[in-house]
């Protein structure tokens, strides 16, 4: 399994692949049966674990909460259990003092339940502060073609830190809402180039986004995730200062391209062609961030 | 209602001193006597990345020039407009940033209470105003995840069927009540005389506490999330 | 949705002492996830517990799960399924991926 591509894993083969062997302990597991009230009443099929296993671990020796999301059930999306139950995860974090891992793959908000999973993604927000006030490393990691959409993408911002693979892509609005908004002149979905240009770990590392961009490996993302446990940043207003000045600089240098090239170009990525094609790793290699 | 009367409903006179710039409301005013932050969107404004910084800007000047002062936060906007650009350029971190921002006023003492007077669906609402200390709407406003004809649009599932169920399960009912009944919202305000008294109580009552999981047990809009948050906690703690 | 239920015999599983259930695949289209637990009840039988999005198979539903409790020691247990349009040789990949990860000794 270490050689399967982690974009490739199901989410409790990421958990496997990921916790330090043995060590992952789940909470409310699958024959504890807390399942959506909302999909029996709508004819679509449930899952033991609403689409989210969470538990304790250790990853690298240190204590975690760890969590991820299965993509393939109803996209990833979050209903009321999921949501009850991320968010039951991020304040036992906060409660202990220790990080909490998001292995994440969702499209946002599950419709089929409507306002609770928005309300459970708003409470979430609210515990991943939590944590961050208390020094509990709160780390998305976004790695899997579905990505973090809509409320999930608001989420994973909020968060201390994001790892992100090139697979990963990270947005509020995905490529088909937009087509159909903007049309196929503007944004083609089907460009599958132009929509991992657009949203995926790339241009979020060029960006500044995403500090930790990582093979598709598994050994790859728990390095990554090794190397953040401790990168807990409490917000504070020398925090808040220096994020608006930096995004706004964002806007005034970037806010009239449209072509993500020209954003790379400026960035500081000098053989565009080359660095889309490369691995993380080497892509890293070659990238100087362009300080202007 | 249009927003200017609204705005003097909630802050009387001082409403006068508000700023509306591209439909984003920015500025000081008083609440019953009381100076009050005042920030959010009109109009059913689509936010996008600028907008979400012009919000953070007054976060971060009632943070460092007006200890301890309450923050309101109005909510009137339909969300984010699908734009390439605009996610290219990584809104997500926009609306984190924003949020982060709330954070550090929150964590500086500042209260935070949200009014939804208009549109607050989704993305526009968990981006600003959810994030609240304690969070209000108008009997008017169109508060929810979407309007369920976008719903049976997207989940295929027929609007006669979501419809009916939404009789029994008030989360796919769209509208200020049924959000109320989850918790989402602590209560919902006619809009008549008394909105100013009426923030300013809830102003006064605000706290930390994330207590909507317990409200949505409670009139039973979301039956399961409270006692699924404490089985995990309790879980955990063994 | 179509739900049934259907026991048959098979020899006793051994139940592993690390483990009291296993889980394999997911929910999504053209998939299924297969949960087996114990019910040291009934040695003998498995107990099968299936809910399908896709209604009118229970044939071939019976043929594959009977299939797979005479081949393999299931007895002692209940495995319950939730199907979203899974074909047989999927179904069956599963029954056996579940089997697996209970008796095996890695996670």
């Amino acid at each position: 399994m270490s050689q399967t591509p982690y974009h490739e894993l199901k989410a409790r083969e990421r958990i496997a692949a990921i916790a330090d062997a043995g060590s992952f302990n789940e909470i409310i597991p699958p024959p504890e049966r807390v399942m959506s009230m909302y999909l029996p009443k709508l004819g679509i099929p449930v899952a033991f674990d609403d689409g989210l296993a969470i538990g304790s671990a250790t990853i690298g020796g240190k204590r975690v909460y760890l969590a991820a999301q299965a993509g393939q059930f109803v996209g990833g999306s979050v209903g009321e259990v999921h949501s009850a139950k991320l968010v039951g995860l991020l304040k036992a974090a906060a409660r202990d003092k220790i990080p909490c891992v998001l292995l994440i793959e969702s499209g946002g908000v599950r419709l089929h339940e409507g306002s609770s999973g928005e309300i459970g993604i708003a409470e979430a927000i609210r515990a991943i502060f939590a944590c961050r006030s208390v020094g509990a490393t709160t780390i998305a990691v976004i790695g899997s073609d579905i990505g973090a959409y809509g409320g999930m993408g608001i989420l994973s911002a909020c968060c201390d830190c994001r790892i992100m693979t090139e697979h990963g892509r990270l947005g509020i609005s995905g490529p088909i809402v937009i087509e159909k908004w903007m049309g196929k002149e503007a944004y083609d979905s089907s460009d599958r180039a132009l929509v991992w240009k657009t949203s995926g770990g790339k241009t979020r590392y060029i960006l500044g986004d995403v500090e930790t961009l990582v093979n598709d490996s598994t050994s790859a993302v728990k390095q990554g995730i090794i190397s953040v446990l401790t990168k807990s940043a409490k917000p504070d207003l020398p925090l808040a200062e220096t994020q608006q000045a930096k995004l706004q600089a964002r806007l005034d240098q970037f806010g009239k391209m449209t072509d993500p090239d020209e954003i790379w170009m400026a960035s500081g990525v000098t053989d565009v062609t080359t660095a889309t094609l490369d691995e993380a790793e080497d892509f890293i290699k070659a990238f100087t961030r362009k300080t202007s | 209602m249009n927003t200017s009367d609204l705005l003097q409903q909630f802050f009387g006179a001082s409403a006068s001193r508000l700023t509306i710039t591209d439909k984003l409301l920015t500025g000081y005013a008083s609440v019953d006597g009381a100076e009050v932050c005042v920030l959010g969107t009109v109009d059913g404004t689509y936010i996008n990345d600028s907008g979400a910084l012009h919000l953070a800007a007054q976060v971060i000047d009632c943070v460092k020039t007006r200890p301890g002062i309450p923050i309101v936060m109005l909510v009137d906007s339909a969300g984010q407009e699908p734009n390439r650009t605009a996610e290219m350029l990584g809104l997500p971190v926009y609306f984190g940033h924003l949020l982060t921002c709330l954070e550090v006023a929150r964590q500086s003492g500042h209260k935070l209470v949200t009014v939804a007077t208009g549109k607050a669906i989704a993305g526009a609402f968990i981006c600003y105003g959810m994030f609240a200390d304690a969070i209000y709407a108008l009997d008017s406003a169109s508060v929810g995840l979407m309007p369920v004809e976008a719903m049976s649009a997207v989940t295929k599932i027929p609007v006669a069927t979501l419809e009916e169920l939404s009789k029994s399960l008030p989360a796919l009912e769209f509208g200020a009540a049924p959000f109320a009944l989850l918790g989402g919202v602590k209560e919902v305000w006619p809009v008549d005389a008394g909105l100013e008294s009426k923030l300013s109580a809830a102003i006064a009552e605000a706290t930390t506490e994330d207590t909507r999981a317990q409200l949505g047990k409670e009139r039973g809009g979301r039956p399961q999330a409270y006692d699924v948050q404490q089985r995990v906690l309790a879980e955990s703690a063994r | 949705m179509e739900a049934f239920q259907q026991s048959y015999s098979s020899k006793t599983l051994i139940w592993p002492k690390s483990r009291s259930w296993a889980l394999a695949g997911v929910v999504g289209s053209g998939n299924l996830e297969v949960l087996i637990e114990p019910n040291p009840a009934s040695p003998e039988e498995v107990a099968y517990s299936v809910e399908t999005s896709i209604p009118d198979f229970k044939d071939s539903w019976l043929a594959a799960l009977n299939d797979f409790a005479s081949h393999y020691a299931i007895g002692g247990s209940k495995i319950t399924i939730h199907d979203q349009g899974a074909a047989p040789v999927v179904i069956k990949m599963r029954l056996r991926q579940a089997l697996d990860l209970l008796v095996s000794n890695t996670q």
